[in-house]
């Protein structure tokens, strides 16, 4: 022992690193598909296309990369950043969602939180698997795919629950900046089906066909997590469950946004507000989840003169737990309505059925096969010189590799 | 004389013996699969049957592996005591908010609590607050026939003297608000073994496995 004190001073200095690194842990996965596509080209290439893949023809699509990181800094103090590599449109990487959670334990049947960075508002009863997937499906249903399009709450949550013996009630509520063009994509595109879930760092893809004189506009693309404008939004959420008898939760989410702020490069502010419910439970093996939204979405291009959409959304999915296999089937409907310059009505309406077969022979690979038929009539696809109505289906083979 | 003392040494060997009948119980859910980690009491109809002494306070070690609590039930006498051990590679914080006790311990990996006396009949859920989804229950009672049933779903209890009792089961996952199973039982003879089977319906397991695909945080 001719070094003790190297050998304490290593000891102090690597033990604690150690230990902290017992409380970091990493997942990850990757996820490839064949995709046989429907015709039209698909929104995220600019299309009116409501699926992720377009433009016909069977091919093999990367369906994307993510990696999930947490430390738990401190007992209360938890640290999570989840990062994701898409290729859809452009290659990109962004950050889903990263933030700080301060948690610390509670003797009684009160406990309280509080997270702030940028994370998901808490709407989606169907994305609770790794990278903000879906179990029960590749594809999330409309309002799902929406909220992993355009919303991100980047700011501060404060939550409180309170846990009995059968019940327990969870109230949370923040405030946040930096979603001021949620409701773009609504109103340009429409609802679409897609998990093309978009990060910090992401942009995302607008219509080339988006103005009434049919005319194809360059590729534009947006960052849907930007300030324009100084107001801060919020939202409310408020969540029953119990064992057993399932879960219910109600929202009110308003981004608070000046419809009439945009900034140099034309990117307008939504002002974009809505109410979304959702509920689940188990009857035997069969999980059933259903969610419901509607609001509407702001935008005024001059003064006193203001444009608004209405939109609204509901989907009711079964999902059948058979250990390994995992069939599930989902239905649901959208519209939006507003209204044109001319002053005449625009928007659309639509239905989709989701049939869906998932299979886990392993804890690392999820295979899934995955059926999507959308049929929808939306006015402004006239300007495109499109036939309003569209129905298009969408074949997936999935396979996913987790870490 | 030593014939004498032998005839009255196998008298009063019977007279004092403990009692033998058992109670052999068979928990099945709705479709016939064994339950375990139920808990199963017998209650005499009357006082005067009861017949279990109690042994000294013993100490039980619920440990946390893979992000688990073993055993999910743990049933303990009013006295007895439990130490938390972390055998996982990550921090859990222990803690209970349960009318019989409240506690909380951040156990290192490889770290033990302290040994918590459980004084107080009733029922402690205890969860970890890094790591919702872990649940083990602490289930105190001084009924002298208390047994757990194990992996085939059978539960003996022993050393039972003739008479009429009551049955009562618990699981952490029976229907919140609903009635606990109760059956009633007679045991005629001092060696009598009773069968029972009682069929659970029971709520799916709460605790999510450690499933790469789903993360908990």
């Amino acid at each position: 022992m001719r070094c003790p004190w190297l050998l304490c001073l290593l000891g102090s200095t690597v033990c604690p690193a150690l230990a902290f690194a017992q409380d970091v842990d990493l997942h990850a996965y990757i996820d490839g598909r064949l995709v046989a596509a429907p015709g039209e080209t698909s929104w995220t290439h600019g299309g009116l296309g409501k699926t992720r893949f377009g433009d016909g023809g069977t091919d093999a699509q990367f369906g994307g990369a993510g990696i999930v990181g947490t430390a738990q800094l401190t007992p209360a103090l938890l640290a999570l950043a989840e990062i994701q590599f898409q290729t859809t449109d452009r290659p990109t990487v962004s950050v889903l969602e990263a933030y700080l959670r301060y948690r610390p334990v509670a003797l009684s049947r009160w406990r309280w939180s509080v997270q702030a960075g940028a994370f998901f508002p808490p709407i989606s009863l169907e994305n609770d698997a790794i990278g903000w997937t879906s179990p029960w499906t590749l594809t999330p249903s409309a309002i799902n795919s929406w909220v992993g399009e355009e919303l991100r709450v980047i700011g501060a949550e404060g939550h409180v629950e309170w846990r009995g013996d059968v019940n327990t009630v969870e109230l949370r509520s923040a405030l946040f900046r930096r979603n001021d063009p949620a409701g773009n994509l609504l109103v340009d595109r429409g609802w679409s089906l897609s998990d093309l879930t978009s990060g910090l760092g992401s942009r995302l893809r607008e219509p080339n066909a988006t103005g009434g004189d049919g005319e194809p506009s360059p590729a534009s693309r947006y960052d849907p997590f930007q300030n324009i404008g100084s107001r801060i939004g919020w939202y409310a959420d408020m969540e029953w469950h119990a064992p057993g008898l399932g879960r219910v939760n109600l929202m009110r989410y308003d981004n608070r946004a000046d419809p009439a702020a945009h900034t140099a490069s034309g990117v307008f502010a939504w002002h974009t507000w809505f109410t979304a419910m959702g509920a689940s439970t188990d009857t035997g093996p069969i999980r059933w989840i259903a969610q419901a939204m509607d609001g509407a979405t702001v935008i005024e291009p001059t003064d006193g003169v203001q444009f608004k959409t209405g939109f609204r959304s509901a989907f009711l999915l079964a999902g059948w737990n058979r250990g390994q296999w995992r069939p599930a089937v989902r239905i649901e409907h959208f519209s939006t309505q507003g209204w044109s310059d001319a002053g005449t009505p625009q928007g659309e309406h639509g239905n989709a059925i989701t049939a869906v077969l998932n299979w886990r022979p392993r804890d690392w690979l999820r295979l899934t096969a995955e059926v999507l038929r959308i049929d929808s009539t939306r006015t402004q696809r006239v300007d495109a010189g499109l036939s309003p109505a569209s129905t298009v289906t969408q074949v997936q083979l999935g396979v996913r590799l987790i870490y | 004389m030593r014939c004498l003392l032998m005839i009255a040494a196998l008298f009063l060997g019977n007279a004092w013996s403990a009692p033998a009948a058992e109670v052999v119980v068979h928990l099945s859910d709705g479709r016939g699969h064994p339950v375990n980690d139920a808990v199963i009491m017998l209650t005499p109809a009357t006082a005067a049957v009861a017949k279990s002494p109690a042994g000294p306070p013993a100490t039980y070690i619920i440990d946390q592996h893979d992000e688990s609590f073993i055993p999910y039930v743990q049933v303990l006498r009013p006295g007895d005591k439990v130490v938390f051990r972390n055998s996982d590679s990550t921090r859990h914080h222990v803690y209970s908010f349960a009318a019989i006790k409240t506690f909380e311990f951040v156990l290192r990996p490889g770290e033990s609590s302290p040994a918590l006396s459980m004084d107080q009949a009733g029922i402690a859920a205890v969860g970890c607050n890094i790591h919702d989804h872990m649940a083990t229950y602490l289930f105190v009672s001084a009924v002298p026939a208390i047994a757990m049933s194990s992996h085939d779903g059978s539960a003996t209890l022993g050393h039972l003297a003739p008479g009429r009792y009551t049955a009562q089961v618990w699981h952490p996952q029976l229907h919140p608000g609903h009635p606990e199973p109760i059956q009633n039982v007679t045991i005629v003879g001092d060696t009598d073994t009773v069968q029972l089977s009682i069929t659970l319906s029971l709520l799916p397991d709460p605790r999510m496995s450690m499933d790469r695909e789903h993360l908990d945080y």
